[in-house]
């Protein structure tokens, strides 16, 4: 099974690391990683917290891309293409293919992002040697930790992907489902708190059905704001122990859940 | 053993949300014994493919049951019966990026192969379809006739005991042609199964054991083995019969 699983992997990695749209986001990436080398004597007191956020968002940005626009066409272009009949034909459970192909999206990411952390970290070592004096806070071990939180919610990303290229029958739709998803996570815990704040003070407050209904699908869809640790970083604070596992745990467990029903829901589909 | 028993096989396709469902396959049963050469022909849309899908698990019948070597293939929990097949769908799409080496190397492994094993039936298959040149070359670069080769030695490399071919001859050049009967003949004398759907009944006539025509999902007729003796010997024509059982259908 392991055998199986693997080899679908490296070559759904393959495939993704060999599409010509992947060199143009590392160009990009890698344009916004020297942008920064620029223009970082621009910002005087707050250069040091500007390189980090900065680097880690291009960081961000670029693994987004890669989920959204080649992510979705490895596992759109098996289906529309028909190659999930001959990968099919093979002696592939569902669950393995479901399995395999997640982890061809993970190795994907996570090879492109090493290559991103490289010229990242060399682009932050470059501007603290050029400016030492405005990175008091800065600690390499938390920049690494907001960067593996980067790869942990890219990840989550990719579970999103393939269970609703499980359920849908076209890319167009997981394309929107999955940055709806993104979008949707990133920002509720910012808006309940938000509600939560103004009930508090005695303001004009949400009513109950919105809080409800937004409480609801809080549960149901993932909070990628839990896994940026870009503010952290660029202050350099210190991470609690006990936050980093629950975050990374939860993470896990969520990508277990999606992966689980999209092979649920992927055993009863036809393949016309 | 690789014997294949199709059983009242129904299958209903709905085009759209509000349109009628459409009869694919109607109350479809067949027997494929083990070591015979069966050949499915009909029209375009006679229900030929949907069979060959419900064979291997990719569609899932409305009734009935297909079994491959007594073992029902709808109620498979895992895929362990596919150990024994091999298939070529039709037109085959193939991952674009790979090289021809890297995409037979990938169906091995998920076969449970060796890596001796593999490298010595990429040597043998790939020099027996004429496409050993192309090994380093990445799949986006072929054509369609050598995307046809590159499929059947994906499907061949476990040697599989039940091979499924669907439309094996189509984007195939004459010596192309060839090469497939030459290579169904060579399996058939293994002793292995091959189960096919053409239109090329020149072919099918040369090739099979036992011929069934398919019209609008249900069997209209099936040749054993004193038809095709006497297709072969001129007595009779495959395609004059064809003609006769699908407009008598219509």
């Amino acid at each position: 099974m392991l055998q199986r699983v693997w080899a679908l992997a490296l070559v759904t990695g393959k495939e993704g690391i060999r599409d010509r749209s992947l060199f143009g986001i590392l160009l990009f990436a890698l344009f916004v990683l020297g942008l920064n080398v620029a223009v970082a004597g621009f910002f005087m007191r707050d250069l040091g917290k500007v390189t980090v956020d900065m680097n880690l968002a291009a960081l961000s940005f670029a693994g987004l891309l890669l989920v959204f626009f080649i992510g979705i066409n490895l596992m759109a272009k098996d289906i529309d293409k028909k190659t999930i009949h001959l990968v099919l034909s093979k002696p592939f459970s569902r669950g393995e293919y479901i399995v395999g192909k997640y982890f061809g999206l993970v190795l994907l990411v996570l090879s492109t992002l090493t290559l991103l952390l490289l010229f990242s970290s060399a682009t932050v070592a470059g501007v603290h040697a050029m400016y030492p004096a405005y990175f008091g806070g800065f600690t390499w071990s938390v920049y690494f930790w907001a960067v593996a939180f980067i790869a942990l919610q890219l990840a989550l990303l990719c579970a999103i992907v393939v269970f609703f290229s499980a359920i849908t029958t076209s890319s167009f739709i997981t394309l929107i489902f999955s940055v709806a998803s993104y979008l949707v996570g990133v920002t509720l815990e910012e808006v309940l708190f938000y509600l939560k704040s103004q009930a508090a003070a005695g303001e004009v407050v949400a009513s109950q059905t919105l809080r409800s209904v937004l409480e609801v699908v809080a549960w149901l869809v993932p909070n990628f704001a839990a896994f940026d640790l870009k503010t952290e970083a660029a202050h350099g604070l210190a991470l609690e122990p006990v936050r980093l596992l629950t975050t990374a745990g939860y993470g896990c467990g969520y990508i277990l859940v999606l992966l689980w029903l999209a092979t649920l829901i992927f055993r009863r589909r036809e393949f016309n | 053993m690789s014997e294949i028993v199709i059983d009242s096989l129904y299958k209903k396709y709905k085009p759209g949300l509000f349109k009628k469902p459409v009869e694919a396959v109607v109350g479809l049963s067949l027997r494929v014994p083990t070591g015979t050469v069966y050949g499915l022909v009909g029209p375009n849309g006679a229900g030929k493919s949907t069979t060959i899908r419900m064979l291997l698990n990719l569609i899932h019948p409305d009734k009935g049951e297909v079994r491959i070597a007594d073992k029902s293939v709808s109620a498979a929990t895992n895929a362990d019966f596919l150990h024994a097949v091999g298939y070529l769908p039709e037109n085959p799409y193939l991952y674009d990026h790979l090289t021809l080496r890297e995409l037979l190397r990938f169906g091995g492994q998920v076969c449970g192969m060796s890596a001796e094993q593999i490298a010595a039936r990429i040597e043998a298959l790939t020099r027996q379809t004429g496409i050993a040149y192309a090994l380093k070359r990445r799949l986006h670069t072929f054509s369609k006739g050598m995307r046809q080769r590159a499929g059947l030695c994906f499907a061949l490399l476990h040697d599989p005991e039940l091979v499924i071919l669907d439309e094996p001859m189509s984007g195939l050049d004459p010596l192309g042609r060839k090469m497939v009967c030459d290579l169904i003949l060579h399996l058939k004398q293994q002793g292995k199964t091959v189960f096919f759907c053409s239109h090329i009944l020149s072919d099918t006539e040369r090739l099979c054991d036992r011929i069934a025509i398919l019209d609008q999902g249900r069997l209209v007729r099936e040749f054993e083995a004193a038809d095709l003796r006497a297709f072969r010997a001129g007595e009779r024509c495959l395609e004059d019969e064809f003609v006769a059982a699908v407009e008598g259908v219509h």
